[in-house]
């Protein structure tokens, strides 16, 4: 496809929500990383993150030249090196903060369990689409879910509840599509609290403390409940419009664990108030708006799974990571997309932004104009 | 197509993300503006530490520039604030430490939970728990040993009734003075002078508040306001008169005890004072005890001794013990009399030894025939002024009791003073219910019955005789200094009244009152004084044990610059028990003639 109808037929609104959603990140990223305090490195974390950043779109275009339904073909093999993946992670990954998740290739770390997100949402929406006439009765989703619990599993005992749970969002969302009746959804939750108990024994000692500290945030202060009540106080410290960039006290005088990672969102709360955290929701609402968009103008249903799947996981990361920040969900190392500091998800992120993009870009009723 | 076969699903995911969105907006709502103010002070609370710097009390100097009350240095230890609970093994191992019972630290701690400033739990640390707590500083983490001044009464009893005594506010007390921003561990007058200049010496305190960080490293200070020192106070008092006339005191107290003539005399009320401006020179009431123990909270041990004492330290029997003035009163009894012309002085009128209406006694039972008033005086005859009370009645001798300054307090500048009472038929109908009679008025004419006065009222009366009818205001305070030792304010002698007397009748009390201190008197023991001195010996009687002794004098008799005033307790004669005390304290302040001049300049 020529470069310049590519251009034209461009999501334009959805990459500039991506791209203003990236800046701000970058902003603050630097505010939390301390930019603005004189040392040798304090530029390390920004300047990745924008090399990292300008790499993603490059390669984002580059990838727009390609049609998205190979992937279709490539769903298999993707799905059996993402297995091997996770393995390696098990076997030679590198040990932070008690998970094993990183695996070093080169001068970079990256986190398997974050393009897994890609290849499980690409698998699940390919391994679908072949059965989609077949997907009446429970049974017919057997296959399914087995399909989804090989790799969660994998995910799950490394430990890394949140990208595991992400899976378990994304099938939720195709689930919906694909027409999962009401009464076999009563059903799985029935099952669910049946089995809770078990799950509750799968979980790792910190993920026990962190649901507890969820219930009752005041269980230890300083502790695992001490990320939160931090948060929180960031938060709503922001007030209207903020305290104004480089100015939270909360992240700059390191209150704020974490700041540039997983609690980037309490950053933009306290230094840009409830104008800078519903401005950036809204973005988010934006890019779930045309994501879903782009699902309905897709001609094939792989482009209207694809786009379904990348939506729903969207929306889980960032229902979860704010809500984590707010108080109002519990502790699960899931990075916000496109604002946290992290090559693998922000990485991850722009490639699907790309998926949606090349989706859009493929329709025909746009080729008649 | 699924979606065009299925477009509702995919609205239904759109309205599900649309309700995610809106919830997480929501929850920015309640936490950013609704509850915003909240989380703001939790997030200055975490980035700002106050301190509190306190202001140095003001010094109270004696008339000669002594200083009588200071503040030597000291250590106090306090608990910083976390978010944390304290630790209570950590609040043990200090509370055995600081010999603090543990209660009272969490209570303290209890009262200071919503402030970020660190918790005074102890001040004057003695020097072994300064030790102790530096050496296992380890084990005490958020414990904080800091100097502080500490409040000293450098002469220890000395004039305790006057300077008074500091300590931690209490609760009550914050909550009389909500406008003085007072905080708990504030340290305020509880007695004497430094309660009743309080606000003077207090001074306002100070603080800084920095910025830390999570560690606790300060980033950089925010503010700082210094404090403002207490302003000093010079006093009237003339610590070496003080020191004499407590000397004197207790000597006597214990000379009339060791002799078996009142085994009670263990209290006493000595004032001295200036009659011609008020100034208070020496304030003396026995027994007393160390201003000092109270500075850190008294050990209940040092309490039950001063509480257990039937003699009650704690009160100042000068502005607050009540007593019948007895013959003292008959100044006002011959003034009276004299003044409205029911006597004049040449009148002699018999005393056979008793009145003839009323068969009431001299104290002694003797009877001296005929005399006039000067003798009468001279002598303290009680038949005399019976016969006095007789011809001018009650009310009349209310009405100059009131002249007198009896009846009201003195305005003096301490807190707990007593008005007395002055006796009338309306005062016996409301306590006792019952109806006047003659001999009330008899014993009213010689300050017995119902009257009732202070010792510094009897010396205001006594002022007022000795100055020729001008009274000042009794006070101890003579300026407020700053805290570089500049004056910045001088009190000024205030007159309160004049003795609307006739000069003649001025003259014949202080001739009286002269003779009662020369051979014949019942002063005679200040006859061969260096000055001439004037007085009234007074014995009240005391229903509940021996008679109390008083004596009210004043010299120089012809230029007075000194009125002293003695009660004891149940020391039985006034001439026994009060006077030697009167004179000794003269011989000291007049030691010699040319003295004595120096001193009238």
């Amino acid at each position: 496809m020529e470069f310049t109808r590519i251009l034209k037929r461009l999501d334009y609104i959805l990459l500039l929500a991506v791209l203003l959603l990236v800046g701000i990140g970058i902003m603050l990223i630097g505010s939390a990383t301390h930019v603005n305090v004189v040392a040798d490195d304090r530029y390390w974390y920004v300047g990745r993150q924008m090399t990292f950043a300008a790499l993603n779109l490059v390669f984002m275009f580059f990838c727009l030249r390609f049609d998205y339904r190979v992937l279709e073909d490539l769903s298999t093999k993707l799905y059996i090196f993402n297995l091997l993946m996770l393995v390696a992670v098990m076997v030679f990954g590198q040990t932070a903060l008690g998970a094993q998740r990183w695996i070093q290739l080169g001068p970079i770390s990256i986190q398997p369990s974050e393009f897994s997100k890609i290849i499980m949402i690409i698998a699940l929406a390919a391994f679908l689409n072949k059965r989609l006439d077949h997907l009446e009765s429970f049974w017919d989703w057997v296959p399914v879910f087995g399909y989804v619990f090989v790799p969660f599993i994998l995910v799950m005992k490394q430990p890394d509840l949140g990208t595991s749970l992400v899976f378990l969002a994304i099938l939720f969302g195709l689930m919906v599509l694909c027409g999962f009746k009401k009464k076999y959804f009563m059903r799985l939750i029935g099952v669910g609290v049946v089995s809770a108990p078990l799950l509750w024994t799968m979980l790792q000692e910190y993920q026990k403390m962190r649901l507890k500290v969820f219930l009752d945030p005041g269980l230890e202060p300083q502790g695992a409940g001490y990320h939160v009540i931090q948060s929180m106080i960031a938060i709503g410290s922001g007030e209207l419009v903020g305290k104004g960039l480089f100015a939270g006290t909360q992240s700059q005088l390191n209150f704020l664990p974490e700041n540039h990672t997983d609690f980037i969102f309490a950053v933009a709360g306290e230094e840009f108030g409830f104008i800078g955290t519903t401005f950036i929701l809204l973005l988010y609402l934006l890019i779930i708006y045309r994501g879903i968009n782009i699902a309905m103008d897709a001609t094939d249903n792989f482009g209207t799974l694809l786009a379904v799947g990348i939506v729903s996981m969207f929306v889980f990361h960032v229902l979860v990571n704010v809500g984590m920040t707010a108080g109002i969900m519990p502790v699960t190392g899931v990075p916000l997309p496109f604002l946290s500091y992290g090559v693998s998800s922000l990485t991850t992120n722009m490639i699907l932004t790309g998926l949606l993009l090349n989706i859009e870009v493929r329709q025909q009723k746009l080729s008649f104009m | 197509m699924l979606n065009k076969k299925y477009a509702y699903r995919l609205e239904i995911l759109m309205i599900a993300s649309i309700l995610t969105i809106m919830i997480l907006i929501g929850r920015m709502a309640y936490l950013q503006l609704y509850e915003g103010e909240y989380y703001y002070r939790l997030s200055e609370g975490n980035r700002v530490r106050s301190v509190n710097i306190r202001a140095p009390r003001g010094i109270i100097f004696d008339a000669n520039g002594e200083a009588l009350v200071k503040n030597d240095p000291g250590f106090a230890v306090s608990l910083l604030r976390t978010d944390k609970k304290p630790d209570r093994a950590v609040l043990e191992k200090l509370a055995q430490i600081i010999e603090v019972p543990i209660e009272t630290i969490l209570e303290k701690i209890e009262k200071k939970a919503d402030s970020y400033e660190p918790v005074l739990l102890k001040s004057n640390l003695t020097p072994k728990m300064v030790t102790m707590l530096e050496e296992g500083y380890k084990e005490l983490p958020g414990v904080l040993v800091e100097p502080q001044a500490v409040r000293t009464y450098a002469n220890n009893e000395l004039a305790v009734h006057v300077l008074g005594y500091v300590g931690e506010i209490s609760e009550y007390e914050m909550s009389k003075k909500p406008e003085q921003e007072l905080k708990v561990g504030s340290i305020v007058g509880k007695f004497g002078l430094e309660r009743f200049y309080d606000n003077v010496l207090r001074g306002k305190d100070g603080s800084y508040r920095e910025e830390v960080d999570v560690a606790g490293r300060v980033v950089q200070t925010l503010e700082q306001i210094p404090p403002v020192p207490g302003q000093g106070l010079v006093l009237t008092i003339d610590a070496n008169l003080q020191r004499e006339v407590e000397k004197i005191t207790d000597e006597h107290l214990a000379y009339l005890r060791s002799i078996g003539f009142a085994p009670n005399a263990s209290a006493a009320a000595v004032i001295a004072l200036d009659p011609r401006n008020g100034e208070v020179k020496a304030l003396v009431s026995r027994p007393a005890f160390n201003p000092n123990l109270f500075v850190n909270g008294i050990s209940s041990k040092d309490w039950q001794i001063i509480n257990d004492n039937p003699f009650d330290p704690m009160s100042d029997k000068v502005i607050a013990g009540e007593y019948p003035p007895g013959s003292t009163f008959k100044i006002v009894t011959g003034a009276a009399a004299l003044e409205t012309g029911k006597v004049t002085p040449e009148e002699l009128i018999f005393d056979a030894g008793k009145h003839w209406l009323i068969p009431m006694e001299n104290a002694g039972g003797e009877a001296l025939g005929w005399i006039n008033f000067h003798r009468a005086l001279a002598v303290s005859d009680n038949v005399y002024f019976y016969e006095m009370g007789n011809r001018i009645g009650i009310d009349i001798l209310k009405r100059y009791s009131a002249m007198f300054g009896l009846g009201r307090p003195t305005g003096i500048d301490l807190f707990g003073e007593n008005e007395g009472i002055i006796a009338s038929p309306e005062y016996k109908m409301k306590v006792f219910n019952e109806d006047w009679y003659l001999g009330d008025t008899f014993n009213a004419a010689i300050g017995q019955g119902f009257n009732l006065a202070t010792p510094l009222q009897i010396a205001l009366m006594f002022s007022a005789v000795a100055n020729n009818g001008d009274v000042y205001r009794p006070h101890l305070v003579k300026e407020i200094v700053n805290d570089d030792g500049s004056v910045a304010k001088v009190l000024q002698p205030e007159k309160i009244g004049r003795l609307e007397i006739s000069a003649k009748t001025l003259d014949l009390l202080q001739k009286g009152l002269e003779a009662v201190a020369q051979e014949g008197g019942t002063g005679a023991q200040m006859a061969n004084l260096a000055v001439p001195v004037a007085g009234k010996t007074g014995t009240a009687e005391n229903p509940h044990g021996k008679d109390h002794g008083l004596f009210a004098g004043y010299a120089p008799a012809n230029n007075a610059s000194l009125v002293i005033v003695v009660v004891v307790p149940q020391g039985g004669y006034g001439s026994v028990s009060a006077a030697p005390i009167v004179k000794r304290i003269f011989e000291y302040a007049f030691p010699s003639a040319k003295v004595s001049t120096e001193n009238i300049k």
